[in-house]
């Protein structure tokens, strides 16, 4: 197995709720990304893998709260947590430099009033007051060119340029500074098929000319994730409950809720007419009030006894992780896919 | 070049837009019911003893004077070329005085009581504003309470409770007026000081009520601006605190920008009532004498006055606003 590029332990990070009830909505998950690869994270809406790429990109806001977890990265080790007033100065530094991030929704990821080029200089002076401006324009055309992208943007604003090169525009911002691990929220999730491919193109070759060392892709688009990542993280309910190698997830699901995830997607076969694409029954849980035992049982078609009571352990098989009483009484077994034909 | 057209056809549209406000400037004055020579032969036979046919002939003189005799077009293409020529005509119940006269007269108050009172108020609303949003918390709640009910406070409620308190019940300022009497206008230090002590408590009313409405808008804007996504993504890049405020300020101002030209266009007639609760020789109260002797010369140049200052307003807004926001300016030059 490659070297670690990071590791994010421990991370806890809850919504303080107007009746001063926390809700935690990332409970104690620990994810780590090998160098030099992309790591997706992926589960329903709600499940706390945005919230989660928020706090290790340090930029959670109230009423959001980072209260556990440590990340390191390099040798470096940051703690994460928001809770004294000093954390957003403390954390700056790290941002865009050792953690960027690319937004979910980079449409209005740029001030209206502000050209591309003033934005470059501002993220560089950020972090080096001193760097000339002349510099900072030559750096991003650089990069541009280097990934076949127009220099024009530069002396453009926001609003003219279309969606695709808006959001690619963007991720070039989010790596100027080389950083070691860019988090992608949902980098494609409001593009169209096209401009899907030619950002996820840019970002493997971004990783590719090692302009950063990792990347984190959250998505719940898992025909992207399953195309581009090396290895998949699996976000249910504020815990990570399977992660592993993406080809190992996608045959051989350990965890009912993966294999479910997975069944609800219609993979382009020849008998694909026939399928019918297979939901998960239930919503997800209120984080408010968890279910007891194992967070996924109420919807869970492998339910048992101990499911209701006791939360399960993380088991490891080689390098798959996953968390299941159903897995731990059959080893090495996948999940049964459940394929209804019409 | 689109942009000199775009200008050129606005420009059009503005002078349609006050042709329509001279028509309608002419012709509602004289829709309001009474006739102003009436008063005018009544104030002047009051105490005199003037037979009912000495009457009829001032009357019928004075209709011939003020051409209230001719039919209404021959009214109003009189009215259109004396303006032109910068004659407004003369008023009808401060008979002789010229109209121009008088608003020279009044002019000058309100500017001086209204520019200062809207650009401080502005200025400070947008600040108290800007940092409400920015605080959050037990400041927002304090700071947004308060301009709320400054804002929505009816002008004459406010002015009259300052009056009320600082000048009847301390004695600190002055009841009413500008100038003490015996005073006449002139450059003087002396009359300077004492016009002073009357200037402070409508200008005070003025303010508190500009910066409780500025305050209101800049705070929303300023917390919708603060959640956006730009904010958050700026902060993930690590852009420091200071260059943020300032892309957040940068967006904010768009509206307060037009809200300031506004109301620059609309002062001339906009503190009628604080003038009329001060007793200030303004616009304001100019007006509203008018009105209440059918004075149709006065009427009409003073709302002439404040339709062409609100169109200026606007058509400055216009221009300024497509200098500050590209999106603006590339919608306006059609690119």
């Amino acid at each position: 197995m490659s070297r670690m590029l990071m590791r994010a332990s421990n991370v806890t990070a809850v919504y303080a709720a107007d009746d001063g009830r926390d809700v935690p909505a990332v409970d104690d998950v620990t994810i780590e990304v090998p160098e030099g690869q992309i790591v997706g994270l992926a589960g329903e809406s709600g499940c706390g893998k945005s919230t989660l790429g928020n706090a290790m990109a340090m930029i959670a806001n109230p009423p959001l709260y980072v209260i556990n977890g440590t990340l390191e990265i390099e040798g470096q080790s940051i703690d994460l947590r928001t809770l004294d007033p000093n954390a957003n100065r403390r954390h700056r530094k790290y941002r865009g430099d050792v953690v960027s991030l690319l937004p979910q929704g980079a449409m209005n990821a740029i001030s209206p009033t502000l050209k591309i080029r003033d934005l470059v200089v501002d993220v560089l002076r950020a972090h080096d007051r001193n760097y000339a401006k002349s510099d900072a324009i030559d750096l991003a055309t650089d990069r541009l060119k280097m990934l076949d992208m127009p220099t024009r943007v530069l002396d453009s604003y926001a609003h003219q340029l279309s969606g695709g090169m808006k959001q690619r525009m963007v991720t070039v911002i989010s790596t100027l500074l080389n950083p070691k691990l860019l988090i992608a929220d949902e980098p494609t999730s409001a593009l169209d098929v096209s401009s899907q491919k030619a950002l996820i193109e840019m970002l493997l070759a971004m990783v590719e000319k090692k302009i950063m060392s990792g990347v984190i892709f959250i998505t719940h688009d898992l025909p992207v994730l399953s195309m581009v990542t090396d290895r998949l993280a699996i976000m249910y309910a504020g815990k990570v409950i399977e992660n592993g190698r993406t080809e190992d997830l996608v045959h051989n699901a350990r965890h009912p809720y993966t294999a479910a995830l997975l069944a609800s997607v219609l993979d382009p076969t020849e008998d694909t007419r026939t399928k019918h694409v297979l939901g998960i029954p239930g919503s997800p849980p209120n984080l408010g009030n968890p279910p007891s035992g194992c967070r996924f049982h109420p919807r869970c078609r492998f339910a048992m006894d101990v499911c209701t009571t006791k939360e399960p352990a993380t088991l490891a098989e080689g390098d798959h992780e996953f968390a299941c009483w159903w897995a731990k009484e059959h080893p090495r077994q996948s999940v049964p896919m459940e394929v209804s034909h019409a | 070049m689109g942009l000199r057209r775009y200008l050129t056809s606005k420009a059009l549209w503005y002078l349609g837009a006050l042709v329509v406000a001279v028509v309608l400037n002419f012709l509602l004055p004289r829709l309001i019911p009474g006739n102003p020579v009436d008063v005018i032969v009544s104030n002047l036979s009051q105490g005199a003893n003037i037979s009912s046919e000495q009457q009829a002939k001032i009357y019928a003189q004075f209709v011939e004077e003020f051409g209230l005799n001719q039919p209404l077009w021959q009214q109003f293409v009189t009215y259109v070329t004396s303006a032109l020529q910068g004659d407004l005509g003369t008023s009808f119940s401060s008979y002789p005085t010229k109209v121009t006269a008088l608003v020279g007269q009044a002019l000058p108050w309100t500017l001086a009581l209204q520019i200062p009172a809207i650009i401080i108020g502005w200025v400070i609303g947008n600040i108290v504003g800007a940092i409400a949003a920015y605080k959050g918390g037990g400041w927002d709640r304090s700071v947004f309470t308060t301009s709320l009910f400054l804002s929505s406070m009816p002008y004459y409620c406010l002015s009259i409770l300052l009056l009320y308190v600082f000048a009847v019940v301390f004695g600190w300022f002055p009841v009413g007026g500008a100038y003490s009497l015996g005073m006449s206008p002139e450059w003087s230090w002396e009359f300077f000081w004492d016009a002073q002590s009357y200037f402070w408590l409508p200008f005070a009313s003025l303010v508190l009520i500009n910066v409780g409405g500025q305050a209101v808008g800049m705070r929303s804007m300023a917390i919708y601006e603060l959640g956006s996504d730009y904010v958050n993504y700026s902060r993930g890049l690590g852009i420091g605190d200071a260059k943020m405020t300032r892309y957040i300020f940068g967006n904010a101002m768009l509206p307060q920008v037009t809200g300031l030209a506004l109301s620059i266009g609309t002062m001339v007639g906009g503190a009628l009532i604080t003038e009329l609760v001060f007793n200030y020789p303004g616009m304001g109260s100019l007006l509203f004498n008018a009105i209440s002797s059918n004075d149709y010369p006065i009427i009409q140049a003073v709302t002439l006055l404040i339709t062409v200052a609100v169109l200026v307003a606007n058509f400055a807004v216009e221009i300024v606003y497509g200098l500050i926001d590209p999106r603006i300016r590339a919608a306006k030059s059609g690119e």
